[in-house]
């Protein structure tokens, strides 16, 4: 037994001061890696949204051309959490709707143009969506009086109070009587601030609770009216292919517009001007430090 | 009368035993529900998983996971990620905590201890979300600027916040199993001329190695299974480091993974049935670890056992000194590569040869000595668990302070939480709460005590057991698939309240139970035996004489049950919850709760106004636990006083 203990013990001795050369060797080693790694310029941060995003695709389909996204974007499951990343990390590029903008990060001319809600309007910014709702069928009841209500001037206004694109309103929201029961709306995380604002007012409009707004995300929406469990289904996207052919019977309502930023860090002074085709290079691995797009 | 009075004794004596019977049965049950759940869990994950999009093949080797755009199904990075980032973490975790265990049960007075125990506790209540943003806002920060790297959101980061979080689970558990070494054991010791340290060393640490183990196989699970805190501070990107090493290198696990793609997912399609197939995959490694896990205790188990009765296992011995060697020689490598990262070449290599020789030099220095230096090491690392705990503490009451006040706690959120208060979802998460402790308290209780009280050790306890321990492991996103696949989907529930408790309970019955189980077997032998003695029944023993001195051990495993339940996202996220400003009226209808209501406005509603409500619903959440537990240890203290034998 004592042998034992005693023939571990010098083991151990041996086997840790051999750890301890190994461990120099090793840390050495990659002192030398990580000193040539050391580059001048600023390594690029790539920063995008979850494979699930309604916002991701619309990037995917009208920036990236349907290419690769490079392997080492970091993905967020939020437009608050890619602004958050953005305006903590120097090297980052993200993606946001227009109503995130603040002071906190910088959003990039695209083709010269800046990312403004006029800009939106006047048709020149590059990077923007119709953010809709749908409905099986034509809407009724509450479903039309809400849709009709996003369309008014109240409506609308929400919408520019959140920093998206408002269309023109339709004029004052009109009450109308016989309203019965609740319906839910279900859907694009992007579109759920407006439609929940708009619900509180609706709601208090008529003191009752006929409204009631949840997540979900675009393609949950989608499914979610389809099959009847939501009456009302939000998208920051077109439907695809493929549910058109499952749900034929949708029937599209745009509620606004919405821009797409492309935000850096406000210490980022390399670039205040990128084209579509540098943001693509930048997503799909090309660019990988920003001296390269000076 | 008199024949009354003799025939009765002997009814009630058959009644007593039917009696004891059916008491014997219901624990039963509650004892092998934990197997029927984890069964369940894979069957009902399995389902959804079917059509998996791909081959299984290319599913667990393929290293590109791009489930929407070029359609590959590859979780092998996803598979290195989780388990780069658990090593990391316990490479942190077990030695402070571990420390710290020993520090609070040998060294620290028992006033000292009175403080530091609370809030190490504390620790484990603070809620993943909480975590996640501190790690997102200050250490991903600070690792972006001490290291020089493009960006904090690493696995080095995520290691840091995953070691922080098993950091309380360990030590509580690893506290209690050294509490629970027979005075006797150390006071031989200590009679023999053994330094206080020689003893813990010696005497202490090789008994309660079982409990210690259980501890870390606690801390693992936790770590793998952890969902929110990680997705927000890793990165995501799917790739593996180059070097493997490279600690700065982003990272994606795979509950990362379910975390941020599941709640946008269309149910049905390619992209569904793949994150089944990566729920089940972390179910898998889960179990592969578990069972791992299970048999070494076993090994350790028979070894301490033999210290009593039979001879010893030479096999056993070597191969414990042997993973003993491995785990300090990694844990050794991570700190000099940190050590190298953050001084430099020059101040590591001194700092390596000082080591060495103190190594060398252990053996010449006096017990006394050396007494000092191990004390002084342990309460360092007691010291860094308070310092951490204070940083999160004050930087979440910095940024809520300002928002708190009484409408704050009384009105319903209004204009997306940035107006009104938190009304909704802390009811909600009361609601919760309440239905999954009452849930899970009788079956975690009942099952530990058919396993301490009613069977010898067989192979159904050992399946029984297992299960149990599988269960724990099971990470907490994995029981969010399984409620949305089994409450919300199969069974028609819908989003509910209903839903929500029940998944909450299936994954805080294996917390309650382990603890109890192991209070339950601190409880001397010779009480029962006395209590037999007298006539007692089985039953009549365990209500009057085993459980009234297991209480305190029962209360802190439902305190950590309660302090789970209340700060999880990721079981409530797909099965309960709406961002909604209305008091459900039936069990049926979603709930907001506090966790998810901050996890959204955090990230999904922009502006001032949302910043602050968050902190202060940050600031709620957390209070609201620290008076769960504060209740808890005051009746736990309470049954302390009074229980002496």
């Amino acid at each position: 037994m004592i042998d034992i203990q005693k023939k571990t013990k010098k083991e151990g001795i041996f086997a840790l001061s051999l750890l301890a050369i190994l461990m120099l060797v090793i840390t050495l080693f990659s002192g030398c890696t990580q000193t040539n790694n050391e580059n001048q310029g600023l390594p690029i941060v790539v920063v995008g949204r979850d494979s699930a995003s309604g916002t991701r695709e619309f990037f995917w389909e009208h920036v990236m051309k349907k290419g690769n996204f490079t392997t080492t974007m970091l993905e967020k499951n939020s437009n608050g959490a890619v602004h958050q990343t953005v305006s903590t990390t120097q090297g980052a590029i993200g993606y946001v709707g227009l109503g995130y903008l603040d002071e906190e990060v910088k959003a990039v001319k695209i083709n010269g143009i800046e990312a403004t809600v006029a800009n939106v309007v006047a048709g020149t910014y590059p990077i923007s969506r119709a953010l809709n709702m749908y409905t099986n069928g034509e809407p009724t009841g509450i479903a039309l009086e809400f849709l009709k209500y996003l369309d008014s001037t109240e409506g609308q206004a929400i919408v520019e109070d959140e920093g998206f694109v408002p269309k023109t309103s339709t004029g004052s929201y009109v009450k109308v009587d016989g309203l019965l029961g609740s319906i839910t709306i279900v859907g694009s995380t992007t579109v759920l601030p407006i439609a929940q604002l708009a619900a509180e007012d609706f709601n208090t409009l008529y003191g009752e609770n006929l409204v009631a707004v949840s997540g979900g995300g675009s393609s949950v929406g989608v499914q979610s009216v389809g099959e009847g469990s939501a009456i009302i289904g939000m998208a920051s996207r077109e439907l695809k292919s493929s549910e058109t052919t499952s749900y034929p019977n949708l029937v599209k309502h745009i509620v606004c517009n919405d821009g797409i930023a492309i935000i850096i860090n406000p210490e980022n002074t390399y670039v205040e001007d990128l084209t579509l085709e540098q943001v693509q290079d930048i997503y799909d691995g090309t660019y990988t430090n920003w001296d390269e797009l000076e | 009368m008199n024949t009354k009075k003799i025939i009765n004794p002997l009814i009630s004596g058959k009644k007593r035993k039917r009696n004891e019977k059916a008491i014997k049965s219901v624990f039963f049950l509650t004892a092998i529900f934990g197997i029927i759940i984890i069964f369940s869990i894979l069957f009902f994950l399995i389902r959804e998983t079917y059509p998996l999009p791909t081959d299984i093949w290319s599913f667990l080797s393929g290293t590109i996971w791009s489930p929407t755009e070029s359609l590959q199904f590859g979780t092998f990075s996803l598979t290195v990620g989780t388990l780069l980032v658990t090593l990391g973490a316990m490479i942190i975790a077990i030695p402070i905590s571990i420390g710290g265990a020993l520090f609070i049960s040998e060294i620290a007075s028992s006033r000292v201890r009175s403080i530091i125990k609370p809030a190490i506790e504390l620790l484990a209540g603070i809620p993943s979300v909480v975590y996640g943003f501190f790690g997102l806002i200050i250490l991903t920060t600070w690792i972006k600027d001490i290291f020089g790297v493009p960006t904090g959101e690493t696995w080095l980061a995520g290691s840091i916040i995953l070691g922080i979080m098993a950091i309380p689970t360990i030590t509580t558990v690893a506290e209690d199993a050294i509490k629970a070494v027979p005075r006797e054991f150390k006071e031989g010791s200590l009679a023999m001329g053994a330094t206080k340290w020689q003893t813990i060393q010696k005497v202490i640490i090789p008994s309660a190695l079982s409990g210690i183990t259980a501890a870390i196989i606690l801390g693992i699970g936790r770590a793998v299974g952890e969902t929110m805190a990680i997705l927000m501070v890793c990165g995501n990107a799917a790739i593996i480091p180059t070097p493997l090493w490279n600690i700065f290198s982003p990272i994606r696990t795979l509950t990362s993974t379910l975390g941020i793609e599941t709640a946008e997912v269309p149910v049905g399609g390619p992209h569904y049935h793949a994150l089944f197939g990566v729920a089940v995959l972390l179910l898998m490694i889960t179990l592969i670890i578990n069972i791992t896990a299970v048999y070494l205790l076993g090994t350790i188990q028979k070894r301490q056992g033999a210290t009593s009765k039979k001879k010893k296992h030479l096999f056993s011995i070597t191969l414990l000194i042997k993973i003993k060697k491995i785990f300090t020689s990694l844990g050794l490598l991570f700190i000099l590569l940190l050590l190298y990262l953050i001084t430099g070449l020059l101040i590591t290599a001194i700092l390596v040869i000082i080591g060495g020789l103190l190594w060398f030099m252990r053996n010449k220095i006096s017990q006394k000595n050396l007494q000092k230096i191990a004390f002084s090491t342990l309460g360092a690392a007691i010291l860094l668990i308070i310092v951490i705990l204070g940083i999160i503490l004050s930087y979440i009451i910095i940024n809520g302070a300002g928002a708190l006040s009484w409408e704050f706690l009384t009105e319903a959120p209004k204009r997306l939480g940035r107006e009104g208060g938190i009304s909704t979802p802390l009811i909600g998460t009361l609601y919760l709460v309440a239905g999954a402790i009452a849930i899970a308290l009788p079956i975690g209780v009942g099952a530990s005590i058919y396993l301490t009280e009613y069977t010898k050790e067989n192979t159904l306890t050992k399946i029984i057991r297992t299960g149990a321990d599988l269960l724990n492991g099971t990470p907490s996103i994995v029981f969010g698939l399984f409620g949305f696949a089994f409450f919300v989907l199969y069974l028609k529930f819908g989003f509910s309240l209903i839903a929500g408790q029940i998944t909450l309970a299936f994954m805080i019955i294996p917390t309650i139970l382990r603890t109890t189980e192991e209070a339950l077997r601190s409880v001397p032998q010779s009480l029962r035996e006395g209590s037999y003695a007298v006539g007692a029944t089985r039953w009549q023993t365990i209500r009057r004489v085993v459980l009234p001195p297991a209480a305190p051990g029962i209360i802190t495993g439902a305190i950590l049950g309660i302090g789970r339940a209340a700060g999880e996202t990721a079981p409530i996220m797909f099965t309960a919850v709406a961002f909604s400003s209305f008091f459900p009226t039936s069990l049926l209808e979603p709930v907001n709760a506090l966790p998810y209501h901050l996890f959204i406005i955090s990230t999904n509603v922009p502006g001032a106004a949302a910043k602050n409500a968050a902190g202060g619903t940050a600031l709620v959440l957390l209070l609201l636990v620290i008076g769960f537990y504060s209740i808890a240890i005051l009746i736990r203290n309470h049954y302390q006083k009074t229980m002496k034998w």
